[in-house]
């Protein structure tokens, strides 16, 4: 094994203010291998192939190209260098051709005009590289399957010299043929002696199209070069790590009425028909990895976007599908997972973001300003918010005090089931801690309260049961004081049911009695 | 990641709110001080002329068809839509009323409200149950209630001087002062108390500022923007009656390009085009600077078609002081 590395990363670090990112991460990459970069949501893994990939520059360490360094520099030198990222959504242009799609950018001319001959001969040439000259170069991309747009994807990181083809969770939307394919595709780049770096969620792909694997927790590399056929469970260990912060106040017992009732809740293809209860005084966790449909499964519970089955009964109460308003009026809340797209008005003062849903209160006849102030002045305070100026506008407050204009909203609202979707994201730890103390007080003074966070250590410290999703199913349901992130983990991963055995904690899944 | 990169801008932006509280209130100090130059300025020009009691009175009158209609754009323009069609409304909705004047005035009132709301309706159907551009969709109705009024009276004007109520709405006067000035200032309070004190006006605002997060808060979207566009088809009917009873009949190519004077005094104002942020203060003083603008050019003698081209760059640089901080 003495073939110099194609990819050489030694101790890259990327600080953001009041957040490490990359925590000295070491990953070797050789010629014509294919090394698999794993890790939970937040591990580090897309700022480590940003880093790469020149998106952004790193804050330490050094990063070699077959010897030559190409830290801190742009995309395009990046891809001028031979190093082709692919990221998870794929970003062609759904209405053009193949041919136009390869070629956006750096088209051929000849004489000012584009030389469309010479780009359709071409893009056969790189259609047959990758083994699926059948796709007609001519075909618009939005005709073609997920698959047959991820080949496109290969095809046009090709049409530059590639060495290093960088792929962020490249099966994520293919199904189990199509990524056949997608493997064939790569190992015939491997035999050309590209390097390949394949991020994955499904374990079970490591062994199947991987040589070696890289495991990252926390920003750091935890260990680097494990031969692809350790065993799943192994890597998993290596994932979830023993360091569990004494962030969390006592947890909140649950046990009351049921408040919230969901049958057969179905919105395809992200959620497959989901029950469970939610009852008084309960904090109940969704785990499951990111695209798993946890967000999905909120939204459609609360009526953003409309099911298409099932029933969702709060306190004795059916709510029509689609209805956001009425599921309001009938004790809901949702803090959604993206605060500043979905939640706040950044313009807006923190008066009338925490009003919106009920400024009716307040009216009589014209809106009184001062009561208005006044209420909604003594939940900020109440929650600790800073700044707790009420005239401040949203766009200047951190992720945390946005957060908490969200409560302060529905407290104010005084909704009995609260939904929190990633409550947690973008918020420091200090003021996680208070998140966690405000949502637990909340429970115990009678609220229902569903979390999803892609933090299971969140969900252990913080819920009374956890629900599992994997693939817009839920598959388990733990106690939170029992279960071990290691149940979780295995439980959110496809390509690791085959080790689930009947463990002590998990009964059977909700989702399976449907 | 986002967060630092907004945390950077937040920093940014706070400095900079040291010197000036906040944009909107920027713009409309700016308007303040645009009049008080334009006063001094029409003062200097034509002492004789310009700021006199009849010439101020002359100049209101005339803002007030505007003023009418601006501020039912202000509405529609906050929930980052437009109405283009409500200079053709205006002529379509005369028009109609104009028909039914052997009737009586208050035929002429009622049809005239009653056919603007209609076409507004067919506005808000068009884009709230639709879902078409509001740009498309108030364009095909400017085209379209321009036809409807030029067919209703075979192309010719039709004569309103034989109604005593209708011409009250031009000549009359209330405590002294022109009724119209007196509709343009009831509206525009209205439209103020409506906007900034009442839960309907923030849901506008909301839907223009982030639709997703006014839908997430239980905001009855759809219904909002339904509504803004039924308002300004009203006002449009108002408009009409205030522009018949000036001019003593009812014209089919009466109110052209009022839509861009009504959108040119609304976003001068502060409103953003891009929706979340209106002002109905800031409205009012717009079609007041509007005004003021055009009578001076008019007493300097300025042909008609340089006023339009001072008119157009004008706009634009009210468009330009705006824009966003970053794309």
């Amino acid at each position: 094994m003495s073939t110099p590395a194609l990819l050489e990363v030694r101790g890259l670090t990327k600080e953001y203010p009041g957040v490490r990112a990359l925590a000295g991460v070491d990953l070797d990459v050789r010629h014509g291998e294919v090394h698999c970069l794993v890790g939970p949501n937040g591990a580090g893994k897309s700022t480590l192939i940003k880093c790469i990939s020149g998106v952004v520059d790193p804050t330490e360490g050094t990063i070699l190209l077959d010897g030559e360094s190409i830290a801190g520099g742009s995309p395009s030198a990046a891809i001028g260098r031979g190093v082709a990222t692919i990221y998870q959504e794929l970003d062609l242009v759904a209405d053009l051709s193949v041919t136009d799609n390869i070629f956006l950018g750096h088209e051929f001319r000849r004489r000012g005009l584009l030389d469309r001959a010479r780009m359709r001969r071409e893009t056969t040439e790189l259609l047959r590289r990758v083994g699926h000259e059948s796709i007609a170069p001519t075909t618009r991309v939005s005709d073609l399957r997920p698959a047959g747009q991820q080949v496109v994807s290969i095809a046009r990181s090709l049409s530059h010299e590639v060495r290093l083809l960088i792929m962020d969770e490249p099966s994520a939307i293919l199904d189990d043929s199509e990524i056949e394919t997608l493997f064939d595709v790569v190992r015939r780049l491997t035999a050309e002696g590209v390097g390949v770096v394949y991020i994955s969620h499904r374990l079970d792909e490591i062994s199947r199209i991987g040589d070696r694997v890289t495991v990252l927790r926390e920003g750091a590399t935890v260990v680097s070069g494990l031969p692809a056929s350790t065993p799943a469970d192994e890597l998993v260990t290596h994932m979830v790590g023993s360091s569990f912060e004494q962030l969390f106040p006592e947890r909140a017992v649950g046990g009351g009425r049921v408040l919230l009732e969901v049958r057969g809740l179905q919105r395809l293809p992200d959620v497959k028909p989901a029950s469970f209860e939610l009852h008084a005084g309960e904090v109940l966790g969704i785990a499951g990895l990111v695209g798993a449909g946890r967000s999905e499964l909120l939204r459609a519970l609360y009526g953003v976007d409309r099911r298409d089955a099932g029933e969702v009964i709060i306190d004795g109460e059916a709510l029509p599908a689609g209805r956001p308003d009425r599921a309001i009026a009938a004790g809901m809340g949702l803090a959604p997972e993206d605060r500043k797209s979905q939640a706040l008005l950044l313009e807006w003062d923190l008066v009338k973001n925490v009003t919106l849903p009920d400024v009716a209160r307040f009216q009589r006849g014209v809106i009184r300003v001062r009561a208005e102030r006044e209420a909604v002045q003594t939940q900020l305070d109440a929650l600790h918010t800073t700044p707790s100026d009420g005239s401040r506008r949203a766009r200047e407050l951190s992720g945390g005090n946005q957060q908490k204009v969200v409560l302060a909203r529905w407290l104010l609202k005084e909704c009995k089931v609260l939904l929190l979707d990633e409550p947690t994201r973008g918020v420091d730890v200090g003021a996680k801690a208070e998140l966690f103390r405000i949502v637990t007080d909340l429970a115990r003074e009678g609220l229902g309260v569903i979390v999803v966070s892609s933090e299971i250590e969140e969900l252990r410290g913080l819920c009374t049961r956890i629900l599992v999703m994997r693939e817009g199913e839920l598959v388990a349901e733990l106690d939170a004081a029992e279960a071990s992130e290691l149940d979780v983990l295995r439980h959110a991963m496809p390509g690791t049911q085959q080790m689930v055995t009947s463990g002590a904690s998990e009964s059977d899944a909700p989702g399976k009695e449907a | 990641m986002s967060t630092t990169s907004t945390d950077a801008h937040t920093a940014g932006e706070r400095s900079w709110r040291l010197a000036l509280p906040s944009t909107m209130r920027l713009q409309e100090y700016t308007l303040v001080g645009v009049i008080v130059a334009l006063l001094v300025a029409g003062t200097i020009l034509k002492p004789d002329t310009f700021l006199t009691t009849d010439n101020v009175r002359a100049m209101l009158t005339q803002a007030s068809v505007v003023g009418v209609l601006a501020i039912g754009m202000t509405f529609v323009i906050a929930t980052s839509g437009i109405d283009l069609s409500v200079g053709s409304i205006v002529a379509a909705a005369g028009v109609a009323g104009g028909l039914v004047i052997d009737s009586g005035a208050w035929a002429f009132f009622l049809v005239c409200f009653g056919f603007a709301l209609l076409l507004g309706t067919v506005n808000a159907t068009a884009i709230a149950v639709g879902r078409v551009v509001p740009f498309i969709a108030t364009l095909a109705m400017l085209a379209i209630a321009r036809g409807l009024a030029l067919q209703m009276s075979d192309k010719r004007p039709i004569s309103l001087i034989s109604s005593e109520p209708v011409r009250w709405f031009g000549t009359g006067e209330i405590i002294g002062q022109p009724v119209s000035i007196w509709i343009f200032l009831a509206v525009t309070v209205v439209g103020w108390i409506l906007l900034n004190r009442t839960r309907y006006g923030r849901h506008v605002v909301s839907v223009g500022g982030n639709r997703e997060a006014a839908r997430i808060a239980g905001v009855p979207v759809r219904r909002t923007v339904f509504s803004v566009y039924c308002l300004s088809g009203l006002l449009a009917g108002l408009a009409a009656i205030l522009l018949s009873g000036r001019l003593a009949s009812a014209s089919p190519v009466s109110g052209e390009l009022l839509e861009l004077d009504a959108i040119g005094a609304t976003v001068i104002g502060g409103t953003s085009l891009a929706g979340g942020r209106a002002t109905i203060v800031g409205t009012f003083m717009g079609v007041v600077v509007f005004a003021m603008i055009f009578n001076l050019l008019t007493q300097l003698d300025l042909a008609t078609e340089w006023q339009q081209i001072v008119k157009g760059v004008i706009i634009l640089a009210a468009v330009l002081i705006q824009r966003p901080e970053r794309i």
